[in-house]
């Protein structure tokens, strides 16, 4: 029988810096391995930690994957200071993932906040390598300063693509900035799309996912069509280590994506 | 019904110790035999011995014997792909109802859902459960409150009742069957007579601990869900919280509780493992997250945490409450937080509210 806890080894191939404070590393497994958009990993260190993380990079894509990471704790401290080339574990993939056979037909409003827009590039890729299924991308993305965007050479791209409909803002410009300056929730408006026939993808810190779920609602989205991904810290990833117990869910098998449907009842989901 | 045997005590007690030679056995033990109320603890029987039998559920859960407070559960990419312990066999005297209910969460947990966790089955096919009635009880026993009765009436390998001189022994599985097979000599079947006399004594036990908790009033299991979900805001949860220790013992000695963290043990450079370890709701840390979030950030939010947990979220997910009333929570509390009295508290709270 497997041992379900075993992780896979990948090579850490290559570090791109995103902003000061988050980089993209590059992972190149050793043995076959395959996610679905949205799905996510359990990366180790070995002998030092591991830690959840979604995949940013284009699922169709087997014998590497990306995975944008911000310095915020103990395990990303140490992959942010780790050489190229290292030995690092991969385990899953687990969770449901987005699901895109719901999204056909409709018009996909995504909107990302600071290193959230990272399950999202990868979503993005899901969505454009089958373009004609989907109706319009409409992309909002929000970052506290114009340095900490993430994917800054790619967002220009992707807003030319057809279907696509792009606008970013920053909390707090500078002066080289021309764009937007306000919160994220002051470019979810006036969203080109059919009300009724659109499904909303949020992904940002849960104070951002919190006021961009009530804008959304507000302007008379369904719950059910209001897509968020749930910050826990899942350890094993499989349900049954107990930590990321939502309600009567667990993040880590019946999420990390949920709509507001299933979460609307449940206390405190965004603390 | 399933077969049932009986057996004389000097031949139980060879059987107990012919059966090491196949098993590593496990079976309770009298640590103070002047305690004011006697406990019992798990030993492993290496030697000849003379049986114990525990009137109620040892000391420890019997969840420990299928994972364990801190263990590898896995190497570093080691070529090969399937390193599932190979579990010893092993036979476990003197389990209870309450034990063997509690351990449905366990299964439940660790055998069903999207994966098998391969080390976890493989203990529990190798390992038999001689479980045995309850012929007395501890001040803090409430099995029956959650309708589980102080004799088991499934889940057992083969189960034990005292009798006169000796025990009816009830086979529950194959493997208890295979058992009684293989050492067929020490067993004749039992008769009508001794099998009405066994629910006589099963009866006289219920009606006693009955007696026990008629005084206690406590919440019955239809009710518990509704009742936490309506406490969710109540300052119960400020209350009870109130002395606590954040030991965590309640956690790590439930029969229900299966929570652990996966964290990674260094070696040496080249030799790193993967190990388990039980871990509790009642840490601060426990739901802790990068950045430093915590959705569980107040004491009385992961009080709360534990009951929604066994009283809301199980019985959601399989039907059943996470508490099988053997109240070894309550005995090793420090600060004496009493899971009936917070559930009494509940109930009391939401009456008052109507």
């Amino acid at each position: 029988m497997k041992n379900i806890y075993r992780p896979i080894e990948a090579t850490l191939e290559g570090v791109i810096v995103e902003t000061p404070t988050i980089k993209t590393f590059v992972l190149r497994p050793k043995e076959d391995f395959s996610f679905r958009t949205g799905q996510f990993i359990e990366l180790t260190l070995p002998g030092m930690g591991e830690a959840p993380f979604t995949p940013s990079s284009d699922p169709n894509i087997k014998e590497k994957i990306d995975v944008t990471i911000m310095n915020a704790g103990r395990v990303t401290s140490l992959l942010h200071n780790s050489p190229k080339n290292i030995s690092v574990g991969i385990r899953g993939p687990y969770g449901k993932g987005y699901p895109l056979d719901k999204f056909a037909g409709k018009d996909i409003v995504i909107v990302g906040g600071g290193v959230g827009l990272a399950p999202l590039r990868s979503l993005l890729f899901s969505l454009f390598a089958e373009i004609d299924k989907y109706n319009k991308i409409v992309l909002r993305y929000g970052a506290r300063t114009p340095n900490d965007m993430v994917y800054k050479d790619a967002i220009p791209l992707w807003a030319n693509k057809k279907k696509v409909d792009l606008v970013t803002t920053v909390d707090v410009g500078n002066p080289e900035w021309k764009g937007n300056v306000g919160i994220v929730t002051t470019i979810v408006k006036d969203l080109p799309v059919d009300i009724k026939n659109t499904v909303c993808i949020v992904c940002g810190p849960p104070i951002m996912m919190k006021f961009v779920t009530l804008k959304l609602l507000d302007t008379g989205f369904a719950p059910g069509d209001i897509y968020l991904s749930m910050e826990k810290n899942m350890s094993c990833g499989l349900g049954k280590c107990g930590h990321c117990r939502v309600g009567k869910y667990y993040a880590c098998k019946d999420g990390p994506v949920f709509t507001y449907e299933q979460l609307k009842d449940i206390h405190d989901i965004w603390d | 019904m399933s077969k049932v045997y009986y057996i004389e005590s000097s031949q139980l007690n060879a059987f107990f110790n012919r059966v090491k030679e196949g098993y590593k056995v496990f079976s309770p033990a009298i640590k103070d035999k002047n305690a004011k109320e006697i406990d019992y603890y798990y030993r492993n029987i290496n030697s000849d011995t003379s049986f114990v039998y525990n009137s109620y559920r040892t000391v420890e859960p019997l969840k420990s014997f299928f994972t364990s407070a801190c263990e590898k559960v896995t190497d570093y990419f080691s070529p090969e792909k399937n390193i599932t312990e190979v579990a010893g066999k092993a036979i476990i005297f003197g389990v209870k109802s309450c034990d063997i209910v509690g351990h449905k969460i366990q299964d439940f947990v660790f055998l069903e859902g999207v994966e098998v966790d391969s080390l976890y089955a493989a203990r529990r096919e190798n390992t038999i459960l001689i479980s045995s009635d309850f012929t007395d009880f501890k001040e803090v026993c409430h099995c029956l409150a959650w309708d589980i009765l102080p004799h088991p009436t499934a889940g057992f390998d083969l189960n034990l009742s005292p009798l006169n001189e000796g025990y009816l022994v009830e086979a529950g599985s194959r493997k208890g069957e295979e058992l009684i097979g293989q050492y067929k000599d020490y067993f004749i079947p039992a008769k009508e007579v001794q099998i009405s006399a066994r629910r006589t004594k099963r009866d006289n036990l219920i009606d006693r601990l009955k007696k026990h908790l008629l005084t206690q009033s406590l919440v019955p299991k239809d009710m518990v869900q509704k009742i936490v979900k309506e406490g969710y805001s109540f300052d119960t949860w400020q209350q009870f919280m109130l002395t606590c220790v954040e030991c965590g013992g309640c956690n790590l000695i439930c029969d229900t509780c299966h929570c652990f963290i996966l964290a990674d043990k260094k070696e040496s450079h080249y030799q790193n493992k993967k190990i388990r370890v039980w871990d509790s709701c009642l840490y601060a840390n426990y739901a802790r997250v990068a950045g430093g979030a915590n959705p569980l950030k107040t004491r009385a939010a992961r009080l709360r945490n534990r009951f929604m947990k066994k009283f809301d979220f199980f019985v959601d997910n399989l039907g059943m409450p996470a508490c099988c009333g053997c109240g070894r929570c309550i005995e090793v509390c420090p600060g004496k937080i009493d899971i009936r009295e917070v559930l009494k508290d509940l109930a009391k709270k939401s009456n008052n509210q109507k």
